[in-house]
C-alpha cells in the first residue's frame, strides 16, 4: 500500500471558488479523537431502524469500524462478501472492533438468511422493503431503495459510534480480504473523510464513467474522481454525522444519494481520497446491461444533484487529483471485441430519429456540430471533446429547465454516447495505456474548459 | 381457408324466433336474422349456431323435430334459410345448426308410421318394447316432468323409449335404415352450404341391457361412421359439435382419435367458473382442469357461460349443487331440473366487473367460446315464464316498442320482452350500448377483438401458475412463439399477487387490453395488483435481441 500522494490530508481546503462551507453547515475537518461520546445528540431519523436493531446496536457500541452491505437478491454472493470482510479485518486490521451492517431491500431469494450464523464479527441485519416500483425496475446498481438503505446504514454506523464506515457491494464475486482495509485505513488513520474506489479495468470498460460521469464530476466538484459510482467506499464517522444531520437531502426520494454524498464531502471540505482495489467482478442478476437505462440512471442522478444543490458546484473552477493509496494500475489494452460500426450505426439512427428531440435540448450551435459529425467512412469518425462536453452540458441544462420529459431527455443521449464511445475506441486502438489515459484526461479537461458554457446558462 | 377454423372461432348461439321479427308476426325469422348479420359480424362473431329451426310442435322449443327437411313456417322457408346462409357466408360468417339425432317429435311422420304400422318400413325405427322393465337402471334426465324413460303408446300398444320428454321418442340406431336416413338429413343441409351441426344429446343413441345406455361403444362407432362420411363427402371443413353433458373423461371418447367429433362442450367447467367467483377461490377452476384429459390436436373444447337451457348442475357434486343453489338461486322459481334458469347478468347481480371477469375467462381458457345471444348486452331473464323460456325472450335492440324486435302487437310476441326496471329493454338494449364506448357491448367487442389477435387463446397449451394468493387465477397460454399470461382477480376486493415468472425472465409484459407495456420480468417474483374482479391479458414478449456493442457489461 503506497503512501498518500496528496499533501492535504485534512481540513476544509475547498477548491478554488468555494472559500468555505456555507453558513450553518458543520464543515468538520478530520482528525478528531475518535470519541463517540463527543458527538452531538442523535441526528434525526436514526431511530427508525427496525425492531430490535437499536438495542442490538446499543449492545455493540462503540465500534471502530462498521462494514455496510446493501443487499437485494444476492444470496449467491452476500455471504462470501461478508466473510471476505471478516477475514480482511482479522488479517489487516487486527485489534479493530468491527460490526457488519446489512440492509436488505426486499430479497426473495433468502439473502438475509445467508448472513446469519457464527461470525468473528457481529452482524446486525436490517430490512428496508423497497417500494414495488423500484423492485419492478431495479436500478443499475442492483439495489432498489438504495438511498433509504444507505441512510439506515449511516444511521446504524452513527449509533455504533464507528470511526469508519466501509460500504461493500453485496454482488461482488470473491472480493479480496484486503479491500476492506484499503478502504478503511485512510479513514481510520484520520487522513480521509471519504474514500472512493479505483478499479483495474480494461480501457473499454467503464465508458459511461470514463467519458461522461468522471469528467462531469471533475468539472463540477473540482476533484478528479475516477470512479464516482463505484459502490465500494469508505466514510469517516464525522462525515456520516454530517450527512445525517444535513437538512437539504431527502433520503427517501428516488434520487441516488451516492452522488450527493460525494459532492457534499468535497464541497464541505472533507478530505476525499482514492484507493486502488484491483480487478472487480460483479455477479448480479439484478443489474441492468441496458445502456440507455444505465445512462439515464447515472446521469440522471448527477443532474438531479446539480439541479437541487447548485451550491455544491456552481462556483467551482479547475480541478485537482485526489490523494490515493494502493497500487496504481494502468488500464489493460489487450484486444477485446467492441463493435464500433454498430455504435456508429446507433449514432446515425439517433441522427435520423431523435433530432426533433435534440432540437429542444441542444443549443443550435451544438446541434450543428453534432449534425456535422456524420461521416460516410466509419474509420474517419470523430467526436471532439469540446463538442462532447457541450452536449453533456446542454443535456444538464435541458434537465434543469425541464425542456423535455426528463427520462426521454436522458435516454435520447444514448446515440450520442455511442458516437462518442465509437470515436474513443477508434482514437485509442493501437495506442498505449498511457496514451489512453492521456486521452481520457483530455476529456476531463474539455469538461473543465467548457464549464463556463454551463454556468453562463444556468439560472 | 383452414380446415380447423373452429379452433379460433367465436361462436354465437341464437334462436331464430328470438332475434328479429321481419314479417311482424311476433316471432323472429330467418329474414330478420339475415338483416342482423352485420351486428354479429361487428361483434366479432365467426360462427352462428342456430337452435332448432325445423318444423315442430314446439313442445320442447324445437328439439322435438317433426320434419328434418323443412323450416318451421314461423321462421320462414328453406329459401329464406338459403338466403340467410349465403348472406352469412358473404360476410365471412359460418353457420352451424342444431340437429337432434337421438329422437324426433311424436308428430314426426316416421313415428306416426312406426306406431300405426309395426310391420311397415318404419316399424323398427324407434325403440319399442312390450314391457317398461328394460333398461331399468338408466337414469331419468327430466326428473321434474318424467317418471320413466318408457311411455305407453295406445295405438301400437307397446312402450316406446324416450330419454327426454315422453313426446320425444328415441330413434332406433340399431336399424341401418335409421342411420342412413340421418345421414341423408345431414347431406340435405350440408349441400346447401351449412358449416356443421351441433349434435344434440349424442350419448344416448344406442341402448344396451345392463348398461346406463350412455356413452356406449356402439354409439361411438356410429358417430365415427357419420364423421367419416361427412369428411369424405364435404372436404373436411364441416364440423360436428357434440352435446354430451358428461364428465371430461367421459366426453373424451367423443373426440375419438380426432375421427369423431371436432368439438364438444366442456360442461363441468361452466358451473365451476361461477363457483370460483362466488367463493373467490381459483380452486374450482384449476381442479376441473386437472381432471380434463388431453384431446387430439385437431379437436377443441367449446366453452360457454350460459345457453338456452338451465345452468346445468349435473356435473357437480351434491354439495357443490347445494352451494350453487344457495349462491345463485335464492328464489325457488330460479331452479329447474338440476339447474338454474337464469341469464348471465342476473346471475352476476348485474355487476359489470363480474360479468366482464366471466367473459374474460370464457375467452381465455382453452377452447372456443360460445356467447349466448343477448348476454353481450347483459340481458335479463324472466323466471316466471315456464320451463326455460325465461332465458329465451326477444332480443333487445332498442328502447322502442317491443325493443324493436317486432312490430307486432306486444300480446302477439312469442314471449314477452323483458320489461323490469333493471334489465328491461328501455335500460338494456343494443342501440343505447352501441353509443356508449364503455358499455358492456363495446367492452365485449373489445375482449373478442383482443382474443382474436392471438391464436394462443384458441390453440395454446395451458399452464396454471400457483401464486400464494388463492383469489388470483393466473395461467399461461402458449402456442408456437406466442405466450399469453392471463391474471384474474376472482375477489371483489383489490388483491396483490406475486407470480413466479422466472421461466420468462427478461420478457416484457404487454397488456393487450390496455395496450400498455409493463416492466420486464426480473429474477424475483413478478408483483401485480389487481382491482376488484380485475384482470390482465399479457403477451410475454421475449427480450428483444439485444444489440451488443461489447461495452454493456461494465459501462459504469
Amino acid at each position: 500500500m503506497s503512501e498518500p500522494s496528496g499533501d492535504r490530508a485534512e481540513g476544509p481546503a475547498a477548491p478554488e471558488g468555494r472559500a468555505a462551507a456555507p453558513e450553518g453547515r458543520a464543515a468538520a475537518p478530520e482528525g478528531r479523537a475518535a470519541a463517540p461520546e463527543g458527538r452531538a445528540a442523535a441526528p434525526e431519523g436514526v431511530d427508525d431502524l427496525g425492531p430490535g436493531v437499536g438495542e442490538a446496536l446499543e449492545r455493540l457500541r462503540p465500534r471502530d469500524l462498521a462494514v455496510g452491505m446493501l443487499t437485494y437478491n444476492n444470496a449467491e454472493t452476500a455471504a462470501a462478501v461478508a466473510q471476505s470482510a471478516v477475514r480482511g479485518i482479522e488479517q489487516y486490521l487486527p485489534g479493530t472492533s468491527a460490526v457488519i451492517l446489512s440492509v436488505d431491500t426486499g430479497s426473495v431469494d433468502g439473502t438475509p438468511d445467508t448472513l446469519v450464523g457464527p461470525s468473528a464479527v457481529p452482524v446486525v441485519s436490517m430490512v428496508h422493503q423497497a417500494r414495488l416500483a423500484e423492485r419492478l425496475t431495479v436500478p443499475f446498481h442492483g439495489v432498489p431503495g438504495r438511498s433509504e438503505a444507505l441512510r439506515r446504514t449511516l444511521a446504524a454506523s452513527h449509533r455504533l459510534g464507528a470511526r469508519a464506515l466501509v460500504l461493500l457491494e453485496a454482488d461482488l464475486a470473491s472480493p479480496p480480504p484486503e479491500w476492506v482495509a484499503r478502504l478503511a485505513l485512510p479513514v481510520l488513520e484520520d487522513k480521509a473523510g471519504f474514500v472512493a474506489p479505483v478499479y483495474a479495468r480494461h480501457r473499454y470498460e467503464g465508458t459511461i464513467t470514463n467519458l461522461l460521469l468522471a469528467p462531469l464530476i471533475r468539472a463540477l466538484y473540482g476533484r478528479r474522481v475516477r470512479q464516482p459510482f463505484g459502490g465500494e467506499q469508505a466514510l469517516s464517522g464525522r462525515l456520516v454525522d454530517h450527512l445525517l444531520i444535513h437538512p437539504q437531502w431527502d433520503w427517501r426520494s428516488d434520487d441516488l444519494s451516492d452522488v450527493w454524498v460525494l459532492g457534499t464531502a468535497i464541497a464541505d471540505g472533507f478530505s476525499v481520497w482514492e484507493t486502488w482495489l484491483g480487478r472487480r467482478t460483479i455477479r448480479s442478476r439484478a443489474r441492468t446491461t441496458d445502456l440507455p437505462s444505465m445512462l439515464a440512471q447515472t446521469l440522471g442522478a448527477v443532474f438531479a444533484v446539480m439541479h437541487r444543490h447548485q451550491d455544491l458546484w456552481l462556483d467551482v473552477r479547475g480541478s485537482e487529483p485526489l490523494p490515493e493509496v494502493g497500487e496504481r494500475v494502468l488500464p489493460a489494452v489487450d484486444p477485446i471485441e467492441v463493435d464500433v460500426p454498430r455504435m456508429i450505426e446507433g449514432f446515425r439512427l439517433g441522427l435520423r430519429d431523435l433530432v426533433p428531440i435534440w432540437e429542444h435540448i441542444l443549443a443550435p450551435e451544438t446541434l450543428g456540430d453534432v449534425l456535422s459529425l456524420e461521416t460516410v467512412d466509419p474509420a474517419e469518425f470523430r467526436f471532439p471533446d469540446d463538442v462532447w462536453a457541450r452536449v453533456a452540458y446542454d443535456f444538464a441544462l435541458g434537465y434543469h429547465y425541464d425542456v423535455v420529459y426528463r427520462d426521454h431527455l436522458l435516454r435520447s443521449l444514448a446515440p450520442l454516447y455511442l458516437g462518442r464511445t465509437a470515436a474513443f475506441v477508434r482514437q485509442t486502438q493501437g495506442r498505449s495505456a498511457e496514451a489512453t489515459e492521456a486521452m481520457l484526461d483530455a476529456v476531463g479537461a474539455a469538461f473543465e474548459r467548457q464549464k463556463p458554457y454551463l454556468t453562463d446558462r444556468w439560472r | 381457408m383452414t380446415k380447423d377454423w373452429y379452433k379460433d372461432a367465436i361462436f354465437y348461439e341464437v334462436h331464430v324466433k328470438a332475434f328479429f321479427d321481419a314479417d311482424g308476426n311476433g316471432i323472429g325469422d330467418f329474414t330478420g336474422l339475415t338483416a342482423s348479420l352485420d351486428y354479429l359480424r361487428d361483434l366479432g362473431v365467426d360462427c352462428v349456431w342456430i337452435l332448432p329451426m325445423y318444423p315442430s310442435p314446439l313442445r320442447d322449443d324445437g328439439y322435438d323435430i317433426a320434419d328434418f327437411y323443412g323450416i318451421h313456417p314461423d321462421y320462414g322457408t328453406v329459401e329464406d334459410f338459403q338466403k340467410f346462409l349465403d348472406a352469412a357466408h358473404a360476410r365471412g360468417l359460418r353457420v352451424i345448426a342444431d340437429l337432434v339425432m337421438n329422437h324426433t317429435s311424436d308428430q314426426h311422420a316416421w313415428f306416426q308410421s312406426s306406431r300405426s304400422d309395426p310391420a311397415g318400413p318404419y316399424g323398427d325405427w324407434y325403440v319399442w318394447s312390450d314391457t317398461d322393465q328394460r333398461y331399468r337402471d338408466v337414469r331419468i334426465i327430466f326428473i321434474d316432468t318424467e317418471r320413466s324413460n318408457w311411455a305407453w303408446d295406445p295405438v301400437r300398444k307397446q312402450y316406446y323409449w324416450h330419454r327426454f320428454f315422453s313426446h320425444q321418442p328415441d330413434l332406433n340406431y340399431d336399424n341401418p335404415a335409421v342411420r342412413a336416413a340421418m345421414l341423408d338429413v345431414m347431406r340435405f343441409w350440408l349441400d346447401r352450404g351449412l358449416d356443421g351441426f351441433r349434435c344434440d344429446a349424442v350419448p344416448y343413441l344406442i341402448e344396451r341391457n345392463g348398461t346406463s345406455c350412455e356413452n356406449l361403444t356402439e354409439t361411438h362407432d356410429l358417430l365415427k361412421s357419420v364423421r367419416g362420411v361427412i369428411d369424405e363427402e364435404y372436404g373436411g371443413d364441416r364440423i360436428l359439435l357434440a352435446e354430451a353433458n358428461q364428465w371430461p373423461e367421459d366426453v373424451r371418447p367423443y373426440f375419438g382419435d380426432g375421427d369423431e367429433f371436432h368439438m364438444s362442450f366442456h360442461f363441468p367447467l361452466m358451473p365451476r367458473l361461477y363457483m370460483a367467483i362466488r367463493r373467490e377461490d381459483r380452486l374450482p377452476i384449476t381442479d376441473i382442469f386437472t381432471h380434463t384429459p388431453p384431446i387430439p390436436p385437431a379437436c377443441q373444447w367449446c366453452l360457454f357461460l350460459r345457453n338456452h337451457d338451465e345452468l346445468t348442475l349435473e356435473m357437480v357434486t351434491n354439495e357443490e349443487r347445494d352451494y350453487m343453489y344457495y349462491a345463485y338461486a335464492s328464489d325457488p322459481h330460479m331452479k329447474l331440473n338440476l339447474g338454474i334458469r337464469r341469464r348471465l347478468a342476473p346471475l352476476m347481480d348485474n355487476d359489470r366487473r363480474r360479468i366482464e371477469l366471466l367473459n374474460c375467462l370464457l375467452l381465455t381458457l382453452p377452447g372456443s367460446p360460445i356467447i349466448y345471444y343477448g348476454d353481450e348486452i347483459g340481458m335479463g331473464d324472466n323466471i316466471y315464464l315456464g320451463d326455460r323460456n325465461g332465458v329465451r325472450t326477444p332480443m333487445q335492440w332498442s328502447s322502442n316498442r317491443n325493443a324493436d324486435f317486432s312490430t307486432a302487437d306486444a300480446s302477439r310476441l312469442y314471449l314477452p320482452v323483458i320489461n323490469d326496471p333493471v334489465y328491461g329493454y328501455q335500460a338494456v338494449n343494443v342501440a343505447a350500448q352501441a353509443k356508449q364506448p364503455s358499455s358492456l357491448l363495446n367492452t365485449t367487442k373489445r375482449l373478442i377483438a383482443v382474443r382474436k389477435s392471438s391464436r394462443a387463446f384458441g390453440r395454446g397449451t395451458i399452464e396454471f401458475l400457483r401464486p400464494r394468493n388463492q383469489t388470483v387465477l393466473a395461467f399461461v397460454r402458449a402456442w408456437r412463439d406466442e405466450t399469453i399470461l392471463v391474471v384474474a382477480n376472482l375477489s371483489a376486493r383489490s388483491q396483490p399477487v406475486e407470480i413466479d415468472l422466472s421461466p420468462y425472465r427478461g420478457a416484457t409484459l404487454f397488456e393487450l387490453l390496455g395496450e400498455t407495456r409493463f416492466p420486464t420480468v426480473g429474477a424475483g417474483p413478478y408483483f401485480l395488483s389487481l382491482g376488484p374482479h380485475g384482470f390482465y391479458w399479457f403477451r410475454l414478449e421475449p427480450p428483444e435481441r439485444t444489440v451488443r456493442y461489447g461495452i454493456e457489461d461494465s459501462a459504469i
